[in-house]
C-alpha cells in the first residue's frame, strides 16, 4: 500500500505547483520562488516557514524541480516566468539579466557589505553592452581538492601549497598502491571541476569577452592548462571513465582515493555516506608561485525578482529576511556554503583549509561560468580527457565558440 | 446517402482541426522562426538562410547525424532479426504459449527512461563486477564511459526494449498466413528452411516493410535511451540528433538555428521513409 501512498502524494504536489500561480483565495498574497539547486530544498523549506510565520500576509511557493535551468528556458519561450529566482551566477544568470527580465539592484543598500570580488564576478556576467547588477549575491561555493586526511597523514606528507608539491604527493602515494586521485568522468559535468581549478588560474583576465571580440584563442593561451590535465591523468584510475558523480562520492567516503576533485557541495554528500570521514578541502595548487594560487569560487546562489512580479515590496522584504544574519548562518551551516558577505567566514571544520583564501580576498571566478551557453564545454572537456589529443581538444573549442556567434 | 456523408465529414472535422492546431501549426511555426535569429525569448531579425548554412559547418551536428544513422540502422536491422525470431517462436505450437506472449512483450509496457536507468546500473555496476569476477579485463570497465563503445550500450538496451513491439507486428502477420499453403508445401518434401524463405517470409512481407519503416523511423527519433543512458557522452559520442535540437534550442536558446536543424532532419526523415517504402514495397507479393 506504500505505493499508493507515495503515488498520491506526488500527485497532490504536482496538484499543488500547478496552482501555484494563483492568488490565494484569503487574501494573501502568493509569491513563487524558482530555485535551480536540489540540494538546498530542506533549507530553504525551514526558512521560509519562519519567514511565513514573521508575516502571514505572504506565502512563498518554493518550485525547485530536476533539470531546473532548461525548464526555466522553457517557460521563458512561454512567458510564463515566476516572481523571484533562485539561481548561480553562471551563464543562465548572464542570459536572463541580459533578456531584460530582471530587477536591476545596483545602488540597493542589500548589496552592501557584499564582497567586492562577487559583485564584479557579476558585473562581468552581464557582458560588455549592459551594466548593473540584477541579483542580490547570497551564497558561494567553491571549487577545491577533497582529500583524506587519514590517508595523508599515513604517507607522512602535507597539504600541497604548490604545483610540484602536489606532484610529490601524487608520486607518493602512487608509489604506496593508492589511488592518487578518484576521477569520475562518466558524466560530462564531472570533469568540469579540475578543468575549471586549472584553467581558473591560468587562463587570462577576462578571456571569454576577449574570445568573443577574437582576440584571443584557446589555442594560445590553453596549452599549459591542457599539459598540466594530462599529467594529473596519469595518476587516475582504472575505472575512471565508467564512474560519474554519485558513485564517486560513494568510493571517496569508503577510503578509495587520496585526493578528489569536486566542489564544497560534494562534502555533505560524501558526510552522507561515511559521516566519520576524516576530510578537508584545500584549493588546487595550479602553479609554483603562491600568491597566483587562487580557489575558485563562484555566486552560488543570487536571488532576482523577476520585473513583471505583480509583488516586488514583497519579494524584497523575502530577500532582506535571507541575508538576516540568524537565516544566513543557518543556510551557510547547513549546506555547508560560504557567505558572500564580508568578513563572514565559515567556521565549518571541514572548510578549514580553504578560509583563508577568503579571508585574504585571493578568489578567482569560475571560468566555464563565463562560456556560452549550449556549448557543452563539459562534453568536449570530457572526450579530451579520454582521447588525451590536447591541438584537437583547443581547437574544437575555438571553432565551437565561433560558430555559437554565427547564431544570434 | 448525401446525410451520410456529412456525419463522416463532421465526424473527421474536429481530429482535423485539432490536428491543425497542435501538429501542423507548430511545425510551420518552426519553419518560420528557422528564418530567423529567435533566442526563444526577446526580439529577433529575420536572417534569411544562413542558419541552415551554419548547420552544414556545424561539425557536432555532422557528428549527430553520424551517430544517429550508425545506431539506427544497426538496431533497426537487430530488432527486426530478433523479432522475426521470436515472432515464429510464439506462433509454433508450443507450451505456455500465452505466458510467453506476455512475457515478450513486457518491455514494451516500460518507460524508457526507467528501462534506461536499469540499464545504466547493469554496466556501470554490475558488469564490471561479473567482469572482475570472471577476470576478463576488456569487460571491466563501463562502456558507456568509453567515446568508441558507448553506442553499443544505446543499441543493446533500444533493441532489448523496441522487440517486443515488433514481435506483435510479426505474430499477427503470421496468423494471417493459412496453414493450407504449408500442408502443401510439406506434400512437396519442403523443409523447414526452405519453407520459411519459399513461404512464410514473402507472405509476411508487407508486415516486414511495415517494421522497417516503424522501426527505423523511431530510432531515427531517438531521444530517451540517450537522456537515460549516457546524456549525449561521453564527449558527444552519444548525441542524437533529436537530444542535440532540444539541448542547443533549450540549453543553448538557439531556438532559430536548432528549428533550422529540426526542418532539415524532418526533410531527411520524410525522405527516406518514402525511399524505403517504395523498395521494400516493390519486392511484396502480390497476394
Amino acid at each position: 500500500m506504500k505505493w499508493i501512498a507515495s503515488l498520491s502524494i506526488v500527485s497532490t504536489l504536482l496538484f499543488v505547483a500547478g496552482c501555484s500561480n494563483h492568488q490565494a483565495d484569503d487574501g494573501k498574497v502568493e509569491l513563487e520562488l524558482f530555485s535551480n539547486k536540489a540540494e538546498n530544498i530542506g533549507t530553504y523549506q525551514k526558512l521560509i516557514e519562519r519567514f511565513e510565520a514573521e508575516h502571514d500576509d505572504i506565502s512563498i511557493n518554493l518550485y525547485a524541480p530536476p533539470d531546473a535551468e532548461t525548464l526555466l528556458r522553457t517557460r521563458l519561450v512561454k512567458d510564463d516566468m515566476p516572481d523571484m529566482l533562485a539561481i548561480g551566477g553562471s551563464a543562465i544568470y548572464a542570459e536572463l539579466s541580459q533578456a531584460g527580465i530582471l530587477v536591476d539592484y545596483s545602488g540597493d543598500p542589500m548589496l552592501n557589505g557584499i564582497q567586492d570580488a562577487y559583485l564584479s564576478m557579476i558585473s562581468e556576467l552581464e557582458g560588455p553592452e549592459q551594466t548593473g547588477i540584477h541579483g542580490v549575491p547570497f551564497a558561494a561555493n567553491a571549487n577545491t581538492v577533497i582529500y583524506n586526511k587519514q590517508k595523508l597523514d599515513e604517507l607522512n606528507l602535507e597539504v600541497p601549497k604548490t604545483w610540484d608539491d602536489f606532484i610529490y604527493a601524487l608520486e607518493t602515494a602512487q608509489s604506496a598502491g593508492e589511488i592518487p586521485i578518484y576521477f569520475t568522468f562518466q558524466d560530462a559535468w564531472t570533469t568540469m571541476p579540475v578543468w575549471n581549478s586549472i584553467s581558473g588560474v591560468l587562463q587570462p583576465e577576462q578571456f571569454a569577452t576577449k574570445k568573443t571580440e577574437g582576440a584571443l584563442t584557446f589555442a594560445q593561451t590553453h596549452q599549459e592548462a591542457t599539459g598540466k590535465l594530462l599529467t594529473l591523468l596519469d595518476y587516475g584510475h582504472d575505472r575512471m571513465y565508467g564512474i560519474g558523480y554519485d558513485d564517486g562520492n560513494r568510493a571517496f567516503a569508503q577510503g578509495e582515493g587520496l585526493f578528489y576533485f569536486q566542489g564544497n557541495w560534494a562534502v555533505p554528500e560524501i558526510l552522507t555516506t561515511n559521516p566519520d570521514m576524516d576530510l578537508g578541502v584545500f584549493a588546487m595548487p595550479t602553479t609554483n608561485e603562491l600568491e597566483e594560487n587562487k580557489l575558485v569560487s563562484g555566486v552560488d546562489v543570487l536571488f532576482s525578482t523577476l520585473k513583471d512580479s505583480e509583488h516586488p515590496d514583497e519579494a524584497a522584504a523575502f530577500i532582506e529576511f535571507m541575508l538576516e544574519e540568524e537565516q544566513s548562518e543557518q543556510y551557510m551551516a547547513e549546506q555547508a556554503a560560504f557567505s558572500v558577505l564580508d568578513g563572514v567566514l565559515s567556521d565549518d571544520p571541514y572548510m578549514s583549509g580553504i578560509r583563508d583564501d577568503f579571508a585574504e580576498g585571493s578568489i578567482t571566478s569560475f571560468p566555464d561560468h563565463f562560456y556560452p551557453p549550449g556549448m557543452g564545454v563539459e562534453n568536449m572537456v570530457q572526450e579530451f580527457m579520454y582521447r588525451k589529443n590536447a591541438d584537437d581538444f583547443l581547437n574544437r573549442l575555438d571553432r565551437e565558440w565561433d560558430q555559437i556567434q554565427l547564431r544570434f | 446517402m448525401k446525410s451520410r456523408q456529412r456525419t463522416f465529414l463532421l465526424m473527421t472535422i474536429p481530429a482535423l482541426v485539432l490536428f491543425f492546431f497542435f501538429h501542423t501549426f507548430p511545425l510551420l511555426q518552426g519553419v518560420f522562426y528557422s528564418f530567423t535569429n529567435w533566442r526563444g525569448y526577446g526580439e529577433w531579425d529575420f536572417v534569411g538562410f544562413s542558419n541552415y548554412l551554419n548547420v552544414f559547418q556545424d561539425m557536432r551536428a555532422w557528428s549527430a547525424y553520424g551517430f544517429t544513422f550508425q545506431f539506427a540502422i544497426v538496431s533497426t536491422i537487430l530488432v527486426n532479426i530478433f523479432a522475426l525470431l521470436i515472432a515464429l517462436g510464439l506462433n509454433a505450437k508450443i507450451k505456455f504459449q500465452k505466458t510467453l506472449r506476455a512475457v515478450y512483450f513486457l518491455p514494451n509496457i516500460l518507460s524508457i527512461l526507467i528501462v534506461g536507468y536499469i540499464f545504466q546500473f547493469i554496466f556501470t555496476l554490475f558488469l564490471p563486477q561479473i567482469a572482475d569476477f570472471l577476470g576478463i579485463n576488456a569487460l571491466a570497465t563501463n562502456i558507456l564511459g568509453s567515446p568508441d563503445y558507448a553506442w553499443i550500450g544505446v543499441v543493446i538496451m533500444a533493441v532489448w526494449q523496441a522487440t517486443a513491439f515488433n514481435v506483435i507486428l510479426y505474430l499477427a502477420g503470421l496468423q494471417t498466413v493459412s496453414e493450407d499453403v504449408y500442408e502443401a508445401a510439406a506434400i512437396d518434401g519442403a523443409r523447414p528452411w526452405r519453407r520459411f524463405w519459399s513461404i512464410t517470409f514473402p507472405m509476411i512481407a508487407p508486415f516486414f516493410t511495415i517494421n522497417m519503416v516503424l522501426a527505423l523511423k523511431n530510432f531515427l527519433m531517438v531521444f530517451d535511451h540517450i537522456i537515460a543512458l549516457t546524456g549525449g557522452g561521453p564527449g558527444y559520442a552519444t548525441e542524437s540528433i533529436s537530444v542535440l535540437i532540444f539541448r542547443g534550442g533549450f540549453e543553448g536558446s538557439q531556438f532559430g538555428y536548432q528549428s533550422a536543424n529540426a526542418v532539415i532532419y524532418f526533410i531527411v526523415i520524410v525522405a527516406i521513409s518514402i525511399f524505403q517504402l517504395r523498395v521494400l514495397q516493390k519486392r511484396e507479393v502480390q497476394q
